[in-house]
């Protein structure tokens, strides 16, 4: 897998670029030298796969119905090839889940994008995500976020996500491998949380982690398929309330009628 | 020349064959889903077809040397066991994967190709068996029945004591024991086997030891990859294999605990261990010490709500597993609790490894363990509860993917509904709580089922006897037997205000009551209860997206919600975006019957248009007919009355096991008679079949009133009232197809390894289009099917007759 620097990975605070603290030269330089070939392919690739996202962005997540246009932008930007096993990297832009390992998966894009979308971040918000996976949707809100937190409970993934993002220069996101189960209570309150590990209950020390204002969204469904997105909503005064909300448009449920 | 000891061969081979089957089954649903015991029995049967179409060909080369081929097959087939087992954990098939990969269908395809060798050796063996001994064909045939049938009972006791994955070993034994009785009476072939054997075997079992691979989508392997898990105690039955897991990760609860809960005051949730079923579902088993603070979170779910309407004393509680409902009974002083469980190892697990972690609480002076399936412990020996409860008995993921959406279930029907109303005190509740799904349907179901169980009890409003409410991720629907006070409504109000919960109905509930906590976009409830209440709601079942309609014991398919009729205006609307959303269980059902019909117009096409001896097409249409009808036939009888059979007996898995052995071995009585009398067989299949259309047509009507009549009677007896009720009708079963058998040789002996071949296929089309057809239409609609096409072949045997006795 071509692990070169992207310079569309830059992170912008403020409108100011992150320069990530690797010089791009002399990383480029070296592994240009230990990669040549993979270089040279991934150059070849790149336009192509930028071809893909474009088409991904148009035909299926604004389709669907997608229109904040910071998450489209993001989402044209953000290169989900890097984050799928090289086998799989021809099917990084279909609009569909992807296994990456461990019994886990990758959301298919328009579900990224959507979850991204319902969070309604703006770029000073902080975020907590719970279950990395593949660090793709990390990456997609470190796009859009000040900071993203992000626990994976599997070391392998988390190492394996950890230094993906780091490699992309992705510095306004973190890795910890641990027990999400209770939040990452250092950074918190958060402006929004994301739990992709679907369990029996949402875990209380995330609610508390969550500012008053803030959403959380948890999807639901069998492994590869989300059936339900989960928004709570803490309001101002505390209180909680909870949409349940499908990503798909369903056929009328009674014939119409 | 036949070897005098063929018939115990055969016997030994079809009890090997059977018992790999079962292993099979258990292999897969461990490693994979349950759905794969019916691929496993597709495999099977397209295997012994296979046979048959090889058969064809071999006929005419190895004429004369069918022991040969017999002593060959067998001795591979010994071998086959370990080999094709070990070959299988090589391939690296996912059942998700199939959407994301396309390669997953060849490792499918090399799955079934591997796995069918075993079947398609013994097919061969038998079918090479029927050609030698032609004369008495239905003696053959007879072994091979019994055999099945014994091979059906020993795994069964076997999958008691060993792993799935090590029956494959052990079942070399009997298979090498037929290679060497096939030897018997040839000294050089004896030894020479021996020591072909001692080498093989040896070999294999140094190597092939082949550990499970279990998919790495299923909970107890994703549990398995936390760092601190680890397995600490295992125990398995034919019903399933349970792994305690013990990690400080595992936190299950009986559904959202309310945001109001008092977190802080109240301490973390209680330590659990994950008690694991087939890999996959769990049941939690918590840390009690005595103390209830740390389970006060057990009244904050939706599934507290009946104890604050009534003062429940005696509580029975259904599938209690782990005993997080006991906990949740106990912590309120109740005084009394039957748990029913139906797999005896929750409770041996429990009290052998755990008793001093779980606080020993099914020794609890207040609780009594009952190991039975609910209905029938309810029917025999059940009396009077304040409260019934059927916490949900599936897992959040399982529930989410409709993985049960095959099985029956006796608990969830309007017969059923309407046995615990009879069963529950003048205040009594049934309380049932299942995981909510989108879009929603259980809940609709059992709503409509507890309507149409209240009005069969001559209630003139039910509504005044139901409340609903739900969390986010749980529904909990209670039935009362008096209609509910005003007082209890308040109750019900208070307790939803207090908890943050939502009300779906009671009587009186305002629309602001409903859909403000937890809010779905489309207003489904406010849409369906109002119709669900009419007397006309058969309208609303027929439109909804889903099948709603209720479970009847003719038809217990509680789980199963995918409609035929719904189908074209769900690829209209939402092209395959619908497929996540509905029951995977019955998609892979119909994906299996799709392949098993490729595969028989394959098999059986093949040896139709290559034959080289010539047979007229009339004849070769009525062989056809003849093998499809009573193929078909067989498995439909055979699948709708171990169903009925079961709610009788109760305790599933022994009682199946003995019930199909009984079937089997008086099948094969049948064909041992068919046989003796084969000079008239016209006349014997007459009467064979006059026997089978009396006997179902007079169990459809009579059985209930019998199983009620038994229904205090002890297990034992049951058994051997059931054996005594099977045995004339599979008797008769047993007839038909010796009796075709033998009017081919006769006439038309070329076409002998071709019927074989139609018989596999009809068998395996039969079974998986049976539990089709169950779950649309019931069991007696399967009967009745199965009548008419027994009749179908009887007119066909009689024109067949009237045909060759022209030529």
């Amino acid at each position: 897998m071509p692990t070169i620097k992207k310079p569309g990975s830059c992170v912008f605070k403020e409108g100011v670029p992150l320069i990530p603290k690797v010089p791009i030269i002399p990383a480029f330089i070296v592994l240009l030298a230990l990669q040549p070939g993979a270089q040279a392919r991934a150059s070849e690739e790149e336009p192509a796969f930028a071809q893909r996202r474009k088409a991904m962005v148009e035909e299926t997540i604004q389709a669907r119905g997608v229109s904040d246009p910071a998450v489209l932008a993001v989402m044209k930007k953000v290169e989900r090839h890097l984050f799928v096993d090289p086998g799989l990297k021809d099917s990084a832009y279909a609009d569909r889940p992807l296994p990456i390992g461990y019994g886990q998966t990758i959301s298919q894009p328009y579900i990224v994008a959507l979850m991204t979308e319902l969070l309604q971040l703006d770029k000073d918000d902080v975020v907590l995500e719970v279950g990395t996976g593949s660090g793709y949707q990390a990456a997609v809100l470190g796009e859009i976020a000040k900071e993203v937190r992000t626990v994976e409970i599997i070391p392998e993934l988390g190492d394996l996500a950890r230094s993906r993002l780091e490699q992309l220069g992705y510095k306004n996101v973190q890795v910890k491998v641990g027990d999400g189960y209770f939040g990452w209570r250092d950074h918190a309150p958060y402006d929004g949380i994301i739990v992709t590990a679907a369990a029996t209950h949402i875990p209380p020390p995330l609610i508390e982690q969550l500012k008053p204002g803030g959403r959380m969204i948890i999807p639901v469904g069998p492994v590869f398929y989300v059936q339900t997105l989960i928004l709570v909503e803490k309001r101002e005064d505390g209180s909680i309330r909870q949409k349940s909300l499908m990503p798909v448009r369903f056929v009328p449920l009674t014939g119409g009628k | 020349m036949k070897s005098r000891f063929l018939y115990p061969a055969i016997f030994l081979l079809s009890a090997a064959g059977m018992a790999y089957q079962m292993a099979l089954m258990r292999i897969f649903a461990i490693a994979q889903w349950h759905h794969f015991a019916y691929m496993i029995i597709s495999i099977a049967m397209l295997g012994f077809a296979a046979g048959g179409t090889i058969g064809t060909f071999l006929r005419a080369k190895y004429a004369g040397a069918e022991s040969n081929v017999i002593a060959g097959a067998a001795f591979l087939l010994c071998l086959s066991f370990i080999l094709c087992y070990a070959f299988s954990q090589k391939i690296p098939f996912e059942t998700y994967q199939l959407i994301s990969q396309p390669k997953q269908i060849g490792y499918l395809l090399a799955l079934y190709g591997i796995l069918s060798i075993p079947f398609f050796l013994l097919s061969l063996c038998i079918l090479q068996g029927l050609v030698l001994d032609s004369g008495h064909l239905g003696r053959l045939y007879a072994a091979n029945m019994i055999g099945s049938g014994a091979g059906a009972l020993g795994a069964v006791f076997l999958l008691n004591w060993v792993r799935p994955e090590k029956i494959p070993y052990l079942l070399t034994l009997p298979a090498a024991a037929a290679c060497l009785l096939l030897a018997v009476g040839n000294s050089r072939r004896i030894v020479r086997i021996s020591l072909a054997l001692i080498f093989s075997l040896s070999v294999l079992f140094k190597w092939a030891d082949t550990p499970l691979q279990i998919s790495e989508y299923k909970g107890l392997a994703y549990a398995l990859r936390i760092p601190d898990a680890q397995v600490i105690a295992q125990s398995q039955s034919p019903l399933s294999v349970i792994t305690a897991v013990r990690s400080s990760m595992i936190r299950e609860t009986p559904g959202q605990i309310s945001f109001r809960y008092p977190w802080k005051e109240s301490g973390p949730l209680p330590e659990q261990i994950g008690l694991f079923f087939d890999a996959d579902s769990i049941s939690p088993l918590n840390r009690f010490q005595g103390d209830f603070k740390p389970f006060s979170y057990l009244d904050y779910v939706t599934s507290a709500l009946p104890y604050h309407l009534i003062n429940a004393r005696e509580v029975l509680i259904m599938g209690p597993g782990g005993g997080t409902p006991i906990l949740q009974v106990l912590a309120r002083g109740v005084e009394h609790i039957t748990a029913v469980e139906v797999d005896p190892r929750v409770f041996s697990v429990i009290q052998k490894h755990f008793k001093d972690f779980s606080g020993g609480i099914y020794e609890h002076a207040s609780v009594t363990t009952v190991i039975a399936e609910g209905r029938e412990f309810l029917q025999s020996r059940g009396s009077a509860y304040d409260l019934i409860n059927i916490p949900p008995l599936d897992s959040f993921s399982a529930a989410s993917a409709g993985v049960y959406a095959l099985n029956e279930s006796y608990l969830y029907t309007v017969e059923a509904f309407k046995m615990y109303l009879e069963h529950l005190t003048p205040q009594g509740v049934l309380s049932i709580t299942r995981w909510f799904k989108t879009p929603p349907r259980d809940e609709l179901k059992l709503f409509a089922t507890m309507i149409e169980a209240l009005e069969k009890t001559k209630v003139n409003e039910p509504g005044r006897h139901l409340a609903v409410i739900r969390s986010w991720n749980t529904v909990t629907l209670l039935m009362s037997r008096s209609p509910w006070h005003e007082s209890q409504i308040q109750s019900i109000r208070d307790f939803i205000q207090t908890r943050g919960f939502d009300a779906i109905f009671y009587p009186g509930v305002r629309p602001e009551e409903t859909n403000r906590f937890s809010v779905l976009q489309d207003p489904v409830y406010e849409q369906a209860i109002p119709k669900l209440m009419e007397r006309n709601r058969e309208q609303f079942y027929r439109d909804y997206l889903f099948d709603i309609r209720p479970a009847t014991d003719n038809r217990p398919y509680f789980f199963q919600f995918f409609k035929w009729k719904s189908l074209m205006r769900l690829l209209k609307g939402m092209g395959l975006e619908w497929v996540p959303f509905v029951e995977w269980g019955y998609l892979i059902l119909l994906a299996t019957l799709i392949q098993a019909v490729a595969a028989s117009v394959f098999l059986l096409g093949i040896p139709a248009l290559f034959q080289k001896e010539k047979i007229a097409y009339p004849t070769k249409c009525a062989v056809f007919l003849f093998f499809t009808s009573i193929g078909f036939a067989y498995m439909f009888l055979e699948i709708a009355f171990i169903q009925r059979f079961m709610l009788f007996l109760g305790f599933p898995i022994y009682a199946v096991a003995v019930v199909l052995t009984a079937f089997l071995i008086f099948s094969g009585v049948g064909s041992f008679a068919a046989d003796r009398y084969s000079h008239s067989n016209l006349v014997f299949l007459l009467l064979s079949v006059a026997g089978i259309v009396i006997i179902s047509g007079l169990y459809l009507l009579i059985l209930p009133r019998v199983f009620a009549f038994g229904v205090s009677w002890s297990r034992e007896l049951k058994v051997i009232a059931s054996i005594f009720l099977l045995a004339p009708l599979a008797f008769c079963m047993g007839i038909p197809f010796p009796s075709g058998m033998q009017k081919l040789c006769h006439s038309f002996e070329s076409s002998i390894p071709w019927a074989w071949a139609i018989n596999g296929c009809a068998s395996v089309l039969g079974a998986i289009l049976a539990t089709l057809l169950a779950v649309h239409f019931g069991f007696n609609f399967i009967v009745i099917l199965a009548l008419l096409m027994y009749g179908v072949a009887l007119g066909t045997f009689v024109l067949f007759q009237r045909n060759y006795e022209k030529i």
